[in-house]
């Protein structure tokens, strides 16, 4: 319960956020915050609370960005359209990915998604029929709320913390309901679960389909702010990683857990961004390398991740709280 | 009226053939013992039975209905439980969770599926440690966890794989108890056991498997005599004469 | 039909020394039970000696590789002992992530340190050209093969034959029994490592005086080398010989039909397929999902 409380002063603080700060650079961070902590908080559905740990959401991210690059610029639509388009395409692709992760268990699930991710970005990259090849597609600005035209940072802060709070719901109820527990049981020991009744592999199918699902929705959101949609970025081997860091670092499995990442990481990039801005295209390898190293120093340490490790701490060091 | 039948079951790994057309009925309420060494089959016909694997032949029915080639969550849900020779708790979570996952298998409520698991958890003795890790039971503690897991699912039929293995001198009597506590309570049960002792006292029919064949069916005394399975265990010098037998 | 020997040629000369990478990640898996994400990288690296030898010093790659051997074999012993030993006994998704952060940190560090840009090993051989029958061979192609055919060879009787070989093999089929045995699996496991990254840093080496030399070179390698190693079915070293060939052949009949621009995908394509078809390999060895074994 008191991951709730600390979650719902986290929401209160940022609803009224945009009520005090005017800057927008600092707004900027904090949707990015979100959004990242989104994206997140949706991998860690199928990596932290169904164990299936995939190296390719960057399939599920960018085939939501496409889906409103695409239907904005060429078809004029909504990109609220665009987002249910993406969601549902996703959907499909996710579901034949979880079909994957019941053949295939740990590393390989993980080459397997990676190696998904990376045919959608070659073929995006090179086909210029469909998706503009390699220059990415813009994505028009035309004011509106129908259209995801905001200029107003502070309207966008509402509608990614909305976003952010269907999926730390989606996160609580993966771990208080029956579906949750069930989910439990298959990450803890699969065959064990089978025996027990529980349909492991449906289960599986779909926590990944759920999943890229609202992974796809973060990528539609994100590609109207940005304003640009570039196939090298948005479906890369760093995005996907970024997704899983995120959870990882702040604690797989855990509901607040991918939003602590983010933030973690986005002011990370922040504040290296000021301070060794000079680097260019160096900078992007800096971040880089850090992760790289703080994944294998999280992985030797605290391999829950942060909020696990510091429950741990609290444990271990105030047992005399309990005693009578 | 049968509750459970196996039929001619057949499976092959490879080279070996683990069953050999094993065949027998168990009928309701009934508990049955399973022995044989090491190799004769007998975790293999339970991987058939509980659906994780497929046999290359035969049948296995539950109240006339079909279980082969059905997977394993399905079987349990039909009313077959059972429990891992190697135990398998989920380590991570508390005991009644552990629990509770079984009896999720039944109900949708998690709160009635928590009260009862509460509820077998001191049916096997296990209340008080409801809330502690699963990974800090003992070994007799977590025999008996994996039991209140299996009994969570309301089964029809209860699989129990050597209950009594790697339990200290001083449980087994509990733990026989407990079983015999869920027989009497109208469970039908199929045990397998290398403790001589504790399958005789409990089962009301042993079926005696040997390099993947079934060799002997029939109540404790005349199983435990029958000389193709003396010979199995000891050899063939030891088995008895065909005119009475010391014991 | 013309290009037939061409085909044949190519396909020799390439899987040659696909197997000599492929072979290294089949061997840590097998003994280790990794999936080494950071292979490519260490063939980068390997470029990167090979480029830096000779743009500094004027060495020869070949003469490189001599030298490299050691070091690389040290290099790997080192990155064992820092990244890997602390987290070996834990579950797969760790080492998951630990060699994927390795990975990562590699290659933006030679991205910080060296920037983006392609290098070139340009020796003074490099565009000699034979002519065998009705094919080409490019001198350096056939240089790297002939050193991958030689330290791949090295590799399988040093596992055959010597003792230490054994022990791996022993540590590979049952790593709980080879210590109760008495093998220190620690130190088996450290010099595994160090193999698999100095066999795949010397492709590296062999392979600079041909390909751009980049951080992110190492991706494309090593992807065609887990192709094989999957399809040679992992921890199966003679499956992954062959795979490597059945490899080549698929890459270098793609590109002959449908043109070198599609390469990536096609493997990609394979790669996925066999996943989902034959996890076990083409030659049925042990199954990717007992990796739990």
């Amino acid at each position: 319960m008191r991951g709730t409380r600390a979650a719902l002063a986290c929401g209160v603080l940022v609803a009224l956020a945009p009520l005090v700060v005017r800057d927008a650079y600092l707004l900027d961070g904090l949707i990015l915050i979100l959004l990242w902590g989104s994206a997140g908080a949706a991998w860690n559905i199928a990596g932290g609370y169904a164990g299936q740990i995939s190296l390719g959401h960057s399939a599920f991210f960018g085939l939501g960005a496409y889906a409103v690059g695409v239907l904005a610029t060429r078809w004029g639509a909504s990109p609220w359209i665009a987002v249910v388009v993406g969601a549902a395409l996703a959907t499909a692709l996710g579901s034949a990915i979880g079909f994957l992760s019941n053949r295939l268990r740990g590393p390989y699930f993980g080459l397997a998604t990676l190696a998904v991710s990376q045919v959608f970005l070659i073929m995006t990259s090179r086909l210029r029929t469909f998706t503009s090849g390699s220059e990415g597609i813009p994505v028009p600005f035309r004011p509106g709320f129908w259209t995801l035209g905001i200029a107003d940072k502070r309207v966008w802060i509402y509608l990614i913390l909305a976003l952010a709070a269907l999926l730390y719901l989606v996160e609580l109820y993966l771990e208080r309901s029956r579906r949750g527990y069930q989910l439990a049981a298959v990450r803890e020991d699969e065959d064990a679960a089978l025996s027990l009744g529980v349909p492991a592999r449906r289960l599986k199918v779909a926590a990944i389909a759920v999943s890229a699902a609202l992974t796809a929705v973060c990528g539609a959101l994100w590609a109207p702010y940005v304003g640009f949609v570039d196939p090298l970025y948005v479906f890369s081997v760093d995005l996907s990683i970024r997704f899983a860091l995120a959870a990882v670092l702040g604690g797989l499995g855990t509901a607040l857990g991918p939003f602590i990442g983010a933030a973690l990481i986005t002011v990370l990039e922040t504040y290296l961004r000021a301070h060794l801005g000079g680097l260019g295209g160096g900078l992007v390898g800096i971040y880089l390398i850090i992760y790289g190293v703080a994944l294998i120093l999280l992985m030797r340490w605290a391999p829950q991740g942060l909020l696990p490790w510091l429950g741990e701490l609290r444990r271990r060091w105030a047992p005399q709280e309990t005693a009578p | 009226m049968t509750r459970l039948s196996v039929s001619g079951v057949t499976k092959r790994f490879g080279g070996i053939t683990a069953n050999r057309d094993v065949s027998f009925d168990v009928a309701p309420g009934e508990l049955v013992g399973i022995i044989g060494p090491n190799g004769s089959g007998k975790s293999t016909l339970f991987e058939v039975i509980s659906g994780f694997y497929r046999p290359d032949a035969g049948l296995v029915r539950l109240d006339g209905a079909r279980l082969t080639g059905l997977s394993p969550d399905r079987v349990c849900r039909l009313g077959v439980a059972r429990t891992f020779q190697k135990l398998r708790p989920f380590a991570g979570l508390t005991v009644v969770d552990n629990v509770m996952i079984g009896a999720l298998t039944r109900t949708r409520d998690v709160r009635h599926a928590r009260a009862q698991a509460l509820d077998i958890l001191g049916r096997v003795g296990l209340g008080e440690k409801a809330h502690a890790h699963a990974r800090t039971l003992s070994t007799g503690q977590r025999k008996r966890l994996e039991l209140a897991r299996a009994l969570a699912t309301e089964p029809r039929v209860l699989l129990l794989d050597e209950v009594t293995g790697g339990v200290d001198q001083r449980s087994i009597p509990g733990l026989v108890q407990l079983v015999r506590e869920l027989h009497r309570g109208g469970l039908t049960l199929l045990v397998i056991e290398h403790n001589m002792r504790v399958i005789t006292a409990l089962s009301q029919r042993i079926v005696a498997l040997y390099l993947g064949e079934k060799i002997a069916d029939g109540p404790p005394d005349a199983v435990v005599r029958d000389r193709r399975v003396v010979e199995a265990y000891l050899g063939q010098a030891y088995a008895s004469p065909p005119e009475g037998g010391a014991r | 039909m013309r290009a037939i020997p061409q085909l044949v040629v190519s396909t020799t000369l390439l899987g040659g020394i696909y197997a000599l990478i492929a072979v290294g990640l089949t061997l840590i898996f097998g003994v280790m039970r990794v999936v080494n994400f950071a292979h490519g990288e260490f063939l980068m690296l390997g470029m990167y000696l090979a480029f830096w030898a000779f743009t500094l010093v004027h060495f020869d790659p070949y003469l490189t590789l001599v030298l490299a051997l050691p070091l690389l074999f040290v290099a790997g012993w080192i990155s064992y002992r820092l990244v890997m030993r602390p987290v070996i006994h834990a579950g797969h998704n760790v080492h998951v992530f630990t060699t994927v952060g390795l990975s990562i940190a590699l290659q933006n560090t030679a991205l910080v340190l060296w920037t983006a840009d392609s290098q070139f090993v340009r020796t003074s051989y490099y565009a000699h050209v034979i002519r065998v029958g009705g094919a080409a061979l490019n001198i350096a192609q056939l240089a790297a093969f002939a050193v991958s055919v030689l330290l791949t060879g090295a590799l399988f009787a040093f596992l055959r034959w010597s003792y230490t070989g054994k022990v791996m093999r022993a540590t590979a089929q049952d790593r709980h029994a080879a210590s109760l045995m008495g093998i220190d699996t620690g130190r088996i496991f450290a010099l595994t490592w160090a193999v698999g990254v100095a066999c795949v840093g010397a492709a590296g080496v062999l392979l600079a005086p041909i390909y751009p030399v980049y951080p992110t070179a190492g991706l494309q390698f090593v992807l065609i080398a887990y192709v094989a190693v999957v399809l040679g079915g992992l921890g199966d070293m003679g499956g992954a010989l062959l795979a490597s060939f059945v490899v080549a052949a698929v890459e270098v009949v793609g590109s002959y039909v449908i043109g070198t621009a599609w390469k990536e995908v096609l493997y990609l394509l394979l790669f996925i397929a066999v996943l989902v078809v034959r996890p076990a390999g083409l030659f049925g060895q042990r199954g990717a999902e007992t990796v739990g074994a």
